[in-house]
């Protein structure tokens, strides 16, 4: 079964369309990452989910309840963490965890248990008599995180979670997430920070411009890119070793790659420099040629997300640019 | 979802306990307030010009404040609370943590009307307490005053919550209570009998509705009925208008009024 179910899902906001059909399916138990710039939808996207915001058009089900006719069971499934902060002022947070099970149906002297555990899980248990106000950021965030998980959610969903944090609380707030992963809660995470999508995720789906543009594993996505290696040779060359010349107004093609010289290096550009490093070392080789140095660089998923959305960008506003 | 205290379900429950926690944990801020302005009323109104006031229908002129007052404090602060906690829940956006919860948008209402009201009632008992350190305070009638006071202050509770939905910034429940309710109530005969107005400002005031509030709790304390509406026909118009405006916080609760995009 999906743990999310999107059909040609639709948002306007007035002349807005923030979302322009959104069709999008995450797999129960599966770790998804929503990516895409500033004011691409993710936000609206998951506020329809929880019900913070009413759809315009299309389908949206949540382990196959409608987030509409079966509000209450789509909502019972979800742990929201979200992007800004919005905890009740009047009480200390350990009681606002305890308020927030109750909602789901959790009797009060269990959800004072699955209260403290979740203090404790995010580190802030000697807070617990304290009002969110006044945490510090850090706590805060560990705080937000908490209280998605206060209810036992079977969907956890992270907008932002690790917005503004240091790098230490970073991969502390992994930890608990990847353990509750592993465990069995399906995760939808947005984030900005590119590496956090590519550590953690199964699959990542690129959303701009309230559209989706791409859904797939991270390491697929990075195997699009191009890999450059510089091979650094015994004296410096004008032009590239003959043996290599088959390639080289080739072009890089799928199995390929294409070979020049930079201030005296070689320079090849390839979509699997593993693959194609073995076969210019050899071919270098054969040709008498002695490798000094060679330097390896993959391309990183942030270069191809800010391809894949500059491209999309690109098609959308051409219409406009043309009229 | 299915777990259920005390025979309601535990979410309704939660979300209850936790509007009335919220007041009931600020006192200097909930009760204090009432109990000032009540010994002020008493002790001005009451106790000081009520000797040359004389009586009125019947009984002295500070046992026939005590019930306005009681109808003002109850009215107001059922108002006040379900208006406030809505709208400083959507304010501060904390309120999302119960609107994208799985409790029905039924519980929600009635959580935030009900525990409204209960703070309405106690505002009524104490303001009650207060009457009674000045004058020696009977009742009459104690279904009418239970009924009344319940109604009024579900329905109040219920228009507090329409108030808290509609409000776009503070300012907005500052209007309503001192521009709607405050002389809504003041000229629904809380300090003066209906029948000392000339006859065209009594019938113009039979069109304001606190009259009959004030009216039906002045019954059920003194007996005594200053219209001619019967304390009967008052009830039934005022539970029906509160199980009208209950029902239309469930419609905007459901519509997402002032809660979601």
């Amino acid at each position: 079964m999906s743990a999310i179910e999107t059909e040609d899902l639709r948002k306007r906001y007035g002349d807005l369309q923030a979302l322009k059909g959104v069709s999008l399916e995450v797999d129960e138990g599966e770790f998804f990452g929503l990516l895409g710039p500033n004011g691409a939808g993710k936000t609206t996207f998951i506020n329809i989910l929880v019900g913070l915001v009413k759809k315009s058009g299309g389908e949206a089900r949540v382990f196959g309840y409608d987030v509409e006719d079966d509000y209450r069971e789509a909502r019972d499934a979800i742990g929201l963490a979200p992007q800004e902060f919005n905890v009740d002022r009047f009480f200390p947070i350990r009681e606002v965890l305890v308020h927030k099970a109750g909602y789901h149906g959790v009797p009060k002297d269990v959800a004072e248990e699955r209260a403290d555990e979740a203090l404790r899980t995010v580190g802030i248990y000697d807070k617990r008599d304290t009002r969110f106000h006044w945490l510090s950021g850090g706590m805060k965030r560990r705080f937000m995180l908490a209280r998605a998980m206060v209810t036992d959610p079977d969907l956890l969903i992270l907008d932002e979670p690790t917005a503004g944090v240091d790098v230490q609380l970073r991969h502390d707030l992994w930890e608990i997430i990847t353990r509750m992963n592993e465990e069995g809660t399906t995760v939808l995470l947005t984030t900005h920070y590119i590496e956090e999508a590519e550590r953690l995720c199964d699959r990542v789906g690129i959303l701009d411009e309230g559209e989706v543009v791409e859904v797939s594993s991270p390491d697929e996505l990075m195997s699009r890119g191009t890999d450059t290696v510089r091979v650094t040779l015994a004296g410096e060359i004008d032009a590239v070793p003959s043996a290599l010349n088959g390639k080289v107004n080739g072009g890089a093609d799928a199995d390929g790659y294409e070979a020049r010289v930079e201030d005296g290096e070689l320079v090849v550009e390839t979509r699997n420099a593993g693959a194609t490093l073995a076969e210019v070392m050899r071919a270098l080789d054969d040709a008498g040629h002695d490798v000094v140095d060679v330097e390896m660089s993959r391309t990183s998923l942030e270069e191809i997300f800010v391809e894949v959305t500059r491209d999309h960008g690109d098609v959308t506003r051409a219409p406009e640019g043309d009229a | 979802m299915s777990t259920r205290s005390y025979g309601l379900p535990t979410g309704f429950v939660t979300l209850m306990r936790r509007e009335v926690l919220r007041y009931i944990r600020r006192p200097r801020n909930t009760f204090m307030p009432p109990l000032i302005t009540n010994v002020l009323y008493f002790s001005v109104f009451g106790v000081i010009l009520g000797n040359r006031v004389g009586e009125i229908q019947g009984v002295s002129y500070i046992l026939f404040l005590l019930p306005g007052l009681v109808v003002l404090g109850a009215i107001s602060n059922s108002f006040e609370n379900s208006s406030f906690s809505i709208f400083h829940g959507r304010w501060n956006e904390y309120i999302q943590a119960t609107t994208t919860s799985p409790l029905s948008y039924t519980h929600m209402v009635l959580a935030y009307v009900l525990s409204s009201a209960l703070r309405g009632v106690l505002i009524g008992i104490l303001i009650t307490g207060v009457g009674a350190i000045f004058t020696s305070v009977t009742v009459r009638n104690p279904f009418y005053l239970v009924a009344f006071i319940l109604v009024i202050t579900v329905l109040f509770s219920a228009l507090g919550v329409v108030g808290g939905l509609w409000a776009r910034d503070f300012d907005y429940l500052t209007v309503m209570n001192q521009f709607l309710l405050r002389p809504l109530v003041f000229f629904g005969g809380i300090f003066y009998s209906l029948e000392v107005l000339p006859t065209l400002w009594f019938y113009v005031s039979l069109l304001n509705p606190m009259v009959y509030m004030v009216n039906g709790v002045r019954y059920g304390f003194l007996g005594a009925d200053a219209v001619d509406v019967g304390p009967n026909a008052a009830l039934v118009v005022l539970t029906t208008a509160a199980v009208a405006v209950v029902a239309l916080d469930i419609v905007l609760f459901r519509r997402g009024y002032g809660l979601t995009e």
